[in-house]
């Protein structure tokens, strides 16, 4: 339906503006519902006028009056013709056009528009500015070693680190539009030599079959060109570290910028990558060993952990040794529900905590961190709401699933736990079981652009393993990961890194 | 009907991966009874009865792939067709379908009563049931690829079960096991009979033929497959005869579970809870295969949907849980499925190869006739 309306819809007949500077103003007035920021400025000379339109908000006033408008003034011996004036002009970005849509789409841009009446075209001339932030620590994905630097809402300063950071030839930027109303700025990123065709060509064209009037930023860029959009998994990586993009292009991942969003998208991702931390790269390969897996380890416990319990205090009481069950016997002595009931409640009061803490500024956030962690948890103790026991427990669960590296994978962690709360309340370890055996049917029906979402686990890619589930040491790298397809296989020569035999 | 089935490029899976189809797939419910059932007729000699039983399945599997190798790419249904013709293959090929559906349920089944007995007593079998036909539609709704991502997963994630069984030698008694090789060669050849339960499932190789990426090492990984099969079951029967006494032998249902029992880690004891549980993931590839080779049966003999199958084939199989109240029932229809297991894995594709050997070669005969005359 939507689809058959829009082939009928013809594209608009392109026109010049008229030449006669009155005309113009309404003609780009009516076009540009714009208001009193629509600026137009007259210069007259013998019989000649000249008129400069640009947005007020958008262009950089200075660089306006100094470059563009001064020069003009001053060569009052000088005729005004386009060719003239594009010779004086001190302007890197200067065009000619004179069709009204272009003329409009410039000046939204920030573009200037110079015309001198009776001409058949005129100039436009690029002196925007934009608002932008400095560059910036990492918020969402900090590091304690590494390089902090962070993407920024600009893409060009974002293309600018991306371009620093890797000085290849190869290294491949094409331009792409999102949003039917919006059109909003999107680059695709990719080495051309190594990244597989077929992994950019399923971005390029996800995303230029969008039809959508406007798309909030790389993170729901990504939602929108994911394959199953009704999973809480994550299908593709959004990061705001500079480094770790750079990382995944040179593995042979494909690279997706937008205007205006400090996030990257980068594909394919499968599961295990959103485990990885850049840190686990620049640590010595033994400790980046030691830290992931200590990471996947938190992360399957801080699903286990909550409905091991309620399993275990529901219906298997048997599963505990008696020393064991004496305290916790004790500890749950005057609780007077039953154990999913006091899970479930903790465990929304600590999603409470963290979701608030989220919201506050930061100083406030760190006194209610205190208040809700010490001050209730200990109350709700006290009060017989819950147990000694389970309070560790889900502080454990909630640390467990903190240590994830993106914040996506994190929430959806959290979220997951609940439904396995419940079945474990009503199943014990059955109910834990089926939800165990739901999500690896799950996760092998996922997938991300066309790839197992499993990989390297399944299907098996035992090379590959160094890079995602374990870190081995750098000298046994010398193929990038096969999960990626990548072209050009090699990293270094494996030959070269051989070892030498004893009093070379 | 096409002989052959040509799968697209994406769907097929590497050959290796089919030591993991093929050992999941023998893995299942039976496993936990089997020490005990064989015991009873082969005494102490069971795990030896259990060896050959796993040496005679490795001849049926050369026999299978033999006369799988006589085609391009086909599976039983094609082959049926291509041997009885029309009618007759089909009809065979239903009655094949009616054997893999009553597989399929009495791997729930079994697994339902198991957890009646060790965790939930009072669970109606239907709820369970339910359940774990809901995961193998699920699961089987995401094609072969899924079903064998399953079964690898599962063999990964269950490997470890091995190891536990090793925590009761150090209750055992390897006096038990002497003399060995007493027992009269009936009694063996029962014993190897009572196997055919557990050890069944390696047929399902005639329709996941078609999907293997490269053909001609099919043979390999399927007979390592079976090798692990049976070095598990010789270990487990083994350690069973060594664990328990005689007497105690023949009075527990599943000894592997009650051996189970003993094992004890610092916060957790009762280890069966958490291995009956855990027995969920085992049988999950099994009901995926089982239900996919059957369903697979609605698009290669009535041109009907896969999907359409696999949801007829549930609500029957579900149905049909409710006529079984009792455990004496259950164990009516699970003889009754080892028998014909005994028959459809064992027998009828040692028969089936060799007919289709004669007519390959008749076929031959008959061509070199009319080019020489």
């Amino acid at each position: 339906m939507i689809k058959w309306l829009l082939g009928k819809k013809s594209q608009e007949p392109s026109k010049a503006h008229s030449f006669i500077i009155d005309e113009l103003k309404e003609q780009i007035k009516s076009e540009l519902k714009a208001g009193s920021d629509l600026t137009f400025r007259t210069l007259k000379k013998d019989k000649q006028e000249l008129v400069f339109c640009f947005m007020d908000s958008l262009v950089n006033k200075p660089s306006l009056d100094d470059f563009i408008i001064a020069p003009i003034q001053k060569n009052t011996q000088m005729e005004w013709t386009c060719e003239a004036i594009a010779q004086l002009l001190p302007i890197s970005d200067l065009s000619a056009v004179n069709q009204l849509n272009e003329v409009v789409t410039g000046i939204i841009e920030g573009k200037v528009y110079i015309y001198v009446e009776g001409h058949p075209y005129g100039l436009q001339a690029d002196v925007s500015k934009t608002v932008e932030r400095g560059i910036e620590k990492a918020e969402t994905e900090s590091l304690v070693y590494g390089p902090k630097i962070a993407f920024t809402e600009s893409l060009i300063g974002n293309i600018n680190i991306i371009r620093h950071n890797l000085n290849d030839l190869n290294l491949c930027m094409e331009d792409l539009t999102v949003g039917t109303r919006s059109k909003s700025k999107v680059k695709l990123i990719y080495i051309k030599d190594i990244a597989a065709e077929e992994h950019v060509n399923g971005f390029r064209d996800k995303i230029n079959q969008l039809e959508i009037d406007h798309v909030a930023g790389a993170t729901v860029l990504g939602q929108l060109i994911e394959n199953n959009s009704w999973t809480v998994f994550p299908q593709l990586v959004t990061t705001e570290l500079p480094d770790r993009v750079t990382i995944a292009l040179m593995r042979g991942k494909v690279v997706v910028l937008m205007d205006r969003s400090p996030d990257a998208l980068y594909g394919p991702t499968p599961f295990f990558t959103f485990f990885e931390s850049t840190e686990d790269v620049y640590m010595r390969w033994n400790m980046g060993l030691a830290l992931r897996f200590l990471r996947l380890q938190a992360a399957f416990l801080s699903v286990l952990l909550t409905p091991a319990y309620v399993a275990v205090l529901t219906f298997h009481y048997e599963v505990i040794p008696s020393a064991l069950l004496v305290s916790l016997g004790r500890s749950r002595a005057n609780v007077p529900f039953p154990p999913v009931f006091e899970a479930l409640l903790l465990e929304f009061f600590i999603e409470l905590l963290r979701e608030a803490g989220a919201r506050l500024p930061t100083k406030v956030g760190q006194t209610m961190g205190i208040v809700g962690g010490i001050v209730i948890g200990q109350a709700a103790v006290d009060a017989g709401f819950t147990s000694n026991i389970l309070i560790i427990i889900i502080a454990l669960s909630a640390l467990g699933s903190f240590t994830t590296p993106s914040y996506l994978m994190g929430t959806a962690i959290r979220m997951v736990r609940f439904p396995i709360i419940l079945l474990a309340g009503i199943w014990g370890g059955i109910g834990i079981m089926i939800a165990f055996c739901f999500f690896i049917i799950h996760l092998l029906k996922l997938d991300t652009m066309g790839g197992s979402y499993l990989s390297p686990v399944y299907p098996l890619r035992w090379k590959d393993l160094g890079y995602s589930f374990f870190r081995v040491p750098t000298q046994y790298l010398s193929k990038r990961p096969i999960t990626n397809h990548p072209m050009d296989v090699q990293r270094f020569s494996a030959q070269k890194a051989k070892k030498k035999d004893v009093d070379d | 009907m096409k002989v052959n089935l040509h799968p697209k490029e994406s769907l097929l899976f590497n050959a290796f991966q089919l030591i993991f189809i093929i050992h999941s797939v023998q893995v299942g419910v039976g496993v936990v009874g089997l020490p005990k059932i064989v015991f009873l007729e082969a005494k102490h000699d069971a795990w030896i009865a259990v060896f050959f039983a796993g040496v005679l399945t490795s001849v049926i599997l050369w026999f299978i792939i033999m006369m799988l190798r006589q085609y391009d790419s086909a599976d039983l249904y094609g082959i049926h067709v291509d041997v009885f013709g029309k009618w007759l293959g089909n009809l065979l090929s239903f009655g094949y379908m009616i054997y893999l559906t009553a597989c399929f349920f009495v791997i729930f089944m079994n697994y339902t009563e198991i957890v009646q007995v060790w965790i939930f007593p009072n669970l109606p079998t239907w709820q369970l049931a339910f359940i774990l036909i809901l995961l193998a539609v699920y699961a089987v709704h995401g094609g072969i690829r899924v079903i064998v991502g399953v079964s690898f997963l599962s063999v990964m994630g269950t490997l470890w079960i091995i190891l536990v069984l090793f925590v009761p030698l150090r209750y055992a008694d390897f006096t038990h096991i002497f003399p060995i090789m007493n027992v009269d060669i009936k009694h063996m050849l029962k014993g190897i009979q009572r196997t055919s339960l557990s050890i069944m499932g390696f047929e399902l190789i005639m329709f996941v033929y078609p999907f293997v990426k490269e053909k001609h090492r099919t043979l390999l990984y399927v007979q390592i497959g079976n090798l692990f099969t049976t070095f598990t079951y010789t270990l487990v029967t083994f350690i069973s005869i060594v664990f328990f006494a005689e007497d105690g032998l023949r009075k527990v249902i599943w000894p592997v579970i009650s051996m189970l029992k003993i094992v004890r880690l610092p916060n957790l004891e009762r280890f069966e809870f958490i291995a009956v549980s855990f027995w969920m993931l085992v049988i999950l590839p099994n009901l995926c295969l089982y239900l996919w080779a059957s369903s697979k049966g609605f698009s290669r003999i009535i041109k009907r949907t896969q999907k359409m199958g696999i949801w007829i084939i549930a609500i029957v199989a579900f149905g049909a849980s409710f006529f079984i109240k009792a455990r004496y029932q259950m164990n009516i229809v699970t003889d009754l499925i080892a028998k014909a297991g005994f028959y459809a894995a064992f027998c009828y594709p040692v028969v089936l190869s060799i007919i289709v050997y004669l007519k390959k070669w008749l076929l031959r005969r008959k061509k070199s006739h009319v080019k020489s005359t």
